[in-house]
């Protein structure tokens, strides 16, 4: 009885229960990263919910109903794009039935959009490739300059949906412009020791990561995207970490580490679980302390 | 012990790499045949000849605006000992291509529309249902034909099931392939208490199938009170981010021809309209841990319906009760379903079926399946299923069926 009165006060106040006075926005992303840059983005102007969790892995995400509740209320939905949610995306928008976040709505935001995307197939495309993806790889967040472009496109939706707080979303995205530059200064010394080292990932996730840090990224773990490894395709690629010297192995905390363990221990290799995203193991809590720990940890496997 | 195998294993296929490196095949338009490591060297060939370090603002992916076409075929082969237990008896069948077409119609509408074909009975219409898109106060409409929103696992595709067919409850109470209907369906999702729920109503022309052969005075629709109306209330609740439930109950009712005794009543009339009603519990427990969910899942499943036959339906001038051969009796049934992943690609599960048969009047029948799942990819999957199905006081079958089935083209992901 008394929580009925609160909210028909509440309500009677024109305030909305979980949404900040200060807060114009309610943003959903399908993941922590671009969950993070955009709470750096739009500060204390929005409320902000991710969907999928750091340590998970964004292609298999079950669209439970409560999601639904979340993007129902939503004025943007930002989400990674190029297939990467297909599997569960469209049952969380057609449950949520809100026009503001369905394609062509003023809160669908496709962030790959903004994203020089690589490993773009050409000619015929089918799944006898794996789960590829045919508008391209998908893990573009993984590179710092795309997480500036990330900033970028937060700011300006923010902007068009919330004009008068124009100054307060540019300045927030300046200021994590400026911090991420600076600490891509600080570990340039550790991308030094990372360039042209040969590593070997489980996934095409480590794409970006690659183009970025300069490591030459000499086989996967997966024969072909998605698929588990057989042992024919094991007995290659620890030939080719023999011939190319490989000694690391780049792997998400989602996946089963037996198998590296196994590859690692034929070559004298090392494994080494990176977390993908924000929150994919404890302490790395924002986008910057991500690509940090990636860096650091990978520099200090290859001395 | 595994990992020695893997070692053997892998000790002989690299021998055979070793002896077998063969130069790399020239490749018009196509890396089907590459793997991870190639596809990226050749995407980074592509990428240095051509400028691909621009943002992605390219034209429309889909110019034409085609609609997303897919289909799912279903194959069963059916190894029972005393004979087939197929409805054609066959030991090998394509008991079904389901072909999908989806797409928007207009910023207002969405189309679905799945055929069904098989052998048995030709192409058919599975679902055609236009969506309104654009409803306020979270509320959903659909016009068409649709999947009757009726307990939980009648909102599946049977290809889809984790069993290889529906549950005995389902297939006695909705239909072999479960239940549809056309008319209107009005869903809206809400959450006064803090958890999510759904309200879903439906009204359909008839409720179920015609079934072949009976005729009645006048159509089962001729007044509204003889179409077939559904109600369903959804709750849903996280008990933690790796666990959930889903506790939901569903009614339904309407006028269904039942049959009467050949001869009694006015020429080519051997069935009269009496109402069935059928209401349902069910409850789905999912546990998922999500940085382990690759690998690791559990789904517990159970219903409970009960179906509920006027018992005295009017009936034709001249035909006395005693002429009346429909159900004159309430029947219940309900199953209890588990399956439990254990590996990234296999997993384990059984369900235990227990429903009064209507199509025995009444007498118990029960079953006990296990089953082995195996998923080669996402698009495709084999199961394989062990049963014993006793009816009670007239013995019992053995059944093992195989089935594959498998998905082509950009099927739409099927509901939580």
């Amino acid at each position: 009885m008394s929580r009925n009165i609160l909210l028909a006060t509440l309500l009677a106040a024109g305030l909305t229960p979980g949404r900040p006075a200060a807060a114009q926005l309610r943003v959903v992303t399908s993941t922590t990263d671009l969950y993070d840059i955009a709470v750096q983005v739009g500060g204390k102007r929005i409320v902000a919910k991710h969907i999928g969790q750091g340590y998970q892995d964004p292609h298999f995400i079950e669209a439970k109903p409560s999601f639904v509740l979340e993007l129902a209320k939503a004025d943007v939905w930002a989400f990674v794009g190029l297939d990467l949610e297909i599997g569960w995306m469209p049952l969380l928008l057609d449950g949520a039935r809100n026009g503001k976040i369905r394609q062509g709505g003023t809160g669908y935001l496709d962030v790959s959009k903004a994203i020089p995307v690589i490993d773009v197939p050409s000619g015929n495309v089918d799944r006898s490739q794996g789960d590829v993806h045919p508008l391209g790889n998908p893990h573009y967040w993984l590179d710092p300059d795309n997480g500036k472009r990330i900033a970028k496109l937060f700011e300006k939706k923010f902007i068009e949906l919330d004009p008068a707080g124009e100054k307060e979303y540019a300045a927030n995205e300046e200021d994590f412009e400026r911090r991420l530059s600076a600490a891509e200064k600080a570990w340039a010394p550790e991308l030094a020791k990372i360039k042209a080292k040969p590593v070997v990932g489980w996934h095409t996730s480590w794409r970006y990561f690659a183009e970025y840090t300069n490591m030459n990224l000499v086989g996967f773990i997966e024969p072909k995207p998605g698929v588990p490894p057989s042992p024919s395709h094991l007995a290659g690629l620890i030939q080719t970490m023999t011939r190319t010297g490989a000694k690391v192995i780049v792997m998400e905390p989602f996946y089963n580490r037996k198998t590296s363990d196994f590859v690692a221990s034929k070559t004298g290799g090392t494994v080494l679980v990176l977390p993908p995203s924000v929150g994919g193991i404890k302490g790395v809590d924002d986008y910057i302390s991500l690509m940090k720990y990636n860096v650091s940890k990978l520099a200090a496997a290859m001395q | 012990m595994r990992t020695q195998l893997i070692a053997v294993v892998v000790a002989l296929a690299g021998t055979t790499i070793l002896t077998a490196q063969t130069p790399n095949r020239a490749r018009a338009d196509s890396i089907a045949r590459a793997d991870s490591i190639k596809i990226v060297r050749e995407l980074e060939a592509m990428a240095a000849r051509g400028s691909q370090q621009q943002p992605r603002q390219v034209g429309p992916t889909n110019p034409r605006l085609l609609p997303d076409i897919s289909a799912v075929g279903d194959l069963i082969g059916d190894f029972s000992p005393k004979g087939s237990t197929q409805e054609g008896l066959e030991r090998f069948s394509v008991r079904e291509i389901e072909l999908a077409v989806q797409a928007a119609v207009d910023p207002y509408f969405r189309g679905d529309i799945f055929l069904g074909i098989s052998d048995l009975e030709g192409i058919g219409i599975e679902q055609a249902f236009l969506t309104a898109t654009s409803l306020p106060w979270r509320l959903e409409a659909r016009m068409g034909r649709f999947l009757a929103p009726f307990g939980k696992q009648n909102t599946t595709h049977r290809h889809d099931l984790h069993t290889v067919e529906h549950s005995y409850v389902v297939q006695r109470f909705l239909g072999e392939e479960g239940l549809k209907g056309t008319g209107i369906y009005l869903g809206r999702v809400f959450s006064p208490f803090g958890f999510y729920q759904e309200f879903i109503v439906t009204a359909v022309d008839r409720l179920g199938e015609a079934p072949e052969g009976l005729a009645a005075e006048e159509p089962a629709n001729k007044k509204l009170s003889g179409l077939g109306y559904s109600a369903r209330l959804r709750n849903y609740w996280d008990l933690s981010e790796a666990t959930n439930i889903e506790l939901s109950a569903s009614a339904m009712t309407g006028r269904k021809e039942q049959p009467i005794a050949l001869g009694v009543g006015p020429v080519d009339i051997n069935a009269t309209l009496a109402r069935q009603t059928t209401a349902g519990l069910d409850f789905t427990f999912r546990w998922r841990p999500l940085q382990q969910g690759l690998y690791k899942s559990l789904i517990v499943q159970a219903e409970f319906m009960k179906q509920f036959n006027e018992k005295s339906p009017s009936l034709p001038t001249g035909v006395n009760a005693t002429d009346y051969i429909g159900p004159t009796r309430n029947y219940s049934g309900a199953y209890l379903f588990a399956r439990y992943q254990i590996s990234r690609r296999t997993f384990i599960g059984g369900r235990y079926d227990w429903v009064q048969d209507p199509e025995a009047d009444g007498v118990s029948l029960t079953a006990g399946n296990g089953l082995l799942e195996f998923f080669p990819s996402e698009f495709s999957k084999l199961t394989a299923s062990l049963e014993r199905r006793s009816l009670k006081g007239l013995g019992g079958t053995t059944r093992f069926l195989l089935q594959a089935s498998f998905a082509v083209g950009p099927h739409k992901p099927h509901p939580f």
